[in-house]
């Protein structure tokens, strides 16, 4: 093997995952903020705003991912409106993403107890506050498993970037052995370095919102 | 003569082709004392969901302290309330359930404090001493920084006492508040809502199977039967001589089950 690929090929890899990493941070950021507010309008009291929410999630969730970042990036400049790769990476991904999310966050909002809801009414909550103080954070612990292996879908789903210009782990793997010849060594990285990356970061963080917004929930939790 | 404090005046519910409630007329007076008692399925649970706005009504009008609440009054006709009319009028109820429905990510303190706050508009401070003084009147001074699910159903109920209390209602609806609870449990609670009739001017309004407080505590029992009230007077009357052959087959059947 020769050396200076070699050494050309890990700094590549590098710059890979960091890449990797900078695009499922903020493309998570996206999808989590427009998933919660996408799944509150899902649930809205005025029925065209829900329609609006199910044409949102429709879109996202019904179309392939790669398809809608060909569009973002090579059908809106038709338009006059060019992005670069990585706002197209980050806002893409995450809308993708998004359109799960606003599902699971609809089903974690419908999913708590009737009572709290007819308990709000009872006390005279307008809907909004009854929303914001009493339903979703109770939704948010239900909700917070789902978004974690949606998060590490994403996570994964990052690769796709690749055919919007941009080298992340998988491309910078698939060139470092394209390189090197050493296939098995630099596609084992990248498989370990999901992984990696999952458990390392997403799997950690979920678990202590869980512990955080499990108050009152679990009698340990509260001793 | 005032107004009554609660008038349902030829109200209909109905579910679907199942009709619930069939021109219901009943006035309640101010710091009236009302039980509803009946067999399952006669409707008690739904006249209180409707005074609480919890359940739409059919046809017919309900009013609140000389008010429509589910209808107001536009340009001289009477129309469906709104939203903004609804919250108006429904401030002036509260309610307490079966399985208490707290809120579990909240204390004992902040489940009281919470609607004074977000509601009312009531400053942190006001609301907490308020809310303090509740919990204590329960006998709950001690737990305030309880969560629910800390507590004792007894316990429970009697935290969603104080927090209906807290939005200062002038009618509090029970729905069978001790059915959830174990025996021992009971009396607590029971003797909370006594204290609350002695010492507050409330109507109350309550479904119970429990005979003997309907008895002790009523100022009027109504026996609800398919939809209707089939016979209603003072405890006395209805408990030991019913004119109506329902109440007496019920009343038996309630007293051989003990
Ligand atoms: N959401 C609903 N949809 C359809 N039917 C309903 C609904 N809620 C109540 N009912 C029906 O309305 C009738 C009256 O119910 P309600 O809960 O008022 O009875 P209840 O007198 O409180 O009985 P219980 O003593 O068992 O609590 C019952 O036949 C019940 O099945
Ligand atoms: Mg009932």
């Amino acid at each position: 093997m020769n050396e200076f690929a070699l050494g050309f090929s890990v700094a590549a890899l590098f710059k890979g995952v960091v890449v990797t990493l900078l695009v499922t941070t903020g493309a998570s950021l996206v999808a989590v903020a427009l998933g919660l507010a996408v799944g509150l309008v899902r649930v809205s009291t005025l029925a065209p705003l829900r329609w609006l929410a199910v044409a949102y999630i429709e879109f996202f969730r019904g179309t392939s991912m790669l398809v809608q970042l060909y569009w973002w990036f090579f059908v809106l400049p038709i338009f006059g409106l060019s992005l670069s790769p990585w706002t197209v990476a980050i806002v893409g991904v995450g809308m993708n993403v998004s359109g799960y999310g606003a599902e699971l966050v609809r089903a974690a909002i419908q999913s708590v107890d009737r009572g709290q809801y007819e308990a709000s009414t009872a006390l005279n909550f307008p809907r909004l506050t009854m929303m914001r103080r009493i339903i979703v954070p109770q939704a948010i612990r239900g909700m917070l498993p789902p978004w974690g292996n949606l998060l590490i879908e994403l996570l994964k789903g990052t690769s796709l970037i690749f055919f919007i210009t941009i080298t992340e782990l998988t491309t910078a793997s698939k060139l470092a052995a394209d390189a090197t010849g050493n296939y098995l060594l630099f596609f084992a990285i990248a498989l370990f370095g999901y992984y990696v990356i999952a458990r390392a970061m997403i799997t950690p963080l979920v678990r202590w919102l869980e512990r955080r917004f499990s108050r009152g929930f679990i009698r340990e939790a509260v001793a | 003569m005032s107004d009554p404090m609660v008038r349902f005046e030829n109200v209909t519910k109905s579910y679907g082709a199942l009709t619930v409630l069939d021109q219901l007329n009943l006035d309640i007076e101010r710091n009236e004392k009302v039980s509803i008692i009946g067999p399952s399925g006669s409707g008690k649970t739904t006249v209180l969901r409707m005074l609480m706005t919890l359940e739409r009504i059919n046809d017919g009008v309900i009013w609140v302290d000389g008010e429509p609440l589910t209808h107001m009054d536009r340009n001289g006709t009477m129309v469906k309330a709104s939203e903004r009319h609804l919250r108006r009028v429904r401030g002036k109820i509260g309610m307490v359930f079966q399985h208490f429905n707290l809120f579990p990510h909240m204390t004992a303190l902040q489940n009281c404090i919470e609607a004074p706050v977000s509601v009312l508009g009531l400053s942190r401070a006001e609301a907490e001493a308020r809310a303090a003084e509740l919990l204590d009147m329960v006998g709950l001074g001690d737990k305030k920084g309880h969560f629910p699910i800390q507590m004792s159903g007894g316990q429970k109920q009697r935290v969603a006492i104080a927090r209906a209390l807290a939005m200062r209602p002038k009618v509090m609806l029970f729905d069978e508040v001790t059915s959830a609870l174990d025996p021992e449990l009971v009396g607590e609670v029971l003797n909370v809502i006594r204290q609350l009739g002695a010492e507050h001017d409330l109507t109350m309004l309550m479904v119970t199977h429990q005979m003997g407080f309907a008895k002790e505590f009523s100022d009027r029992v109504c026996f609800f039967y398919g939809g209707k009230i089939a016979e209603q007077g003072p405890p006395d009357k209805l408990f030991n001589d019913p004119d109506n052959d329902r109440t007496r087959q019920f009343l038996s059947a309630v007293l051989e089950a003990g």
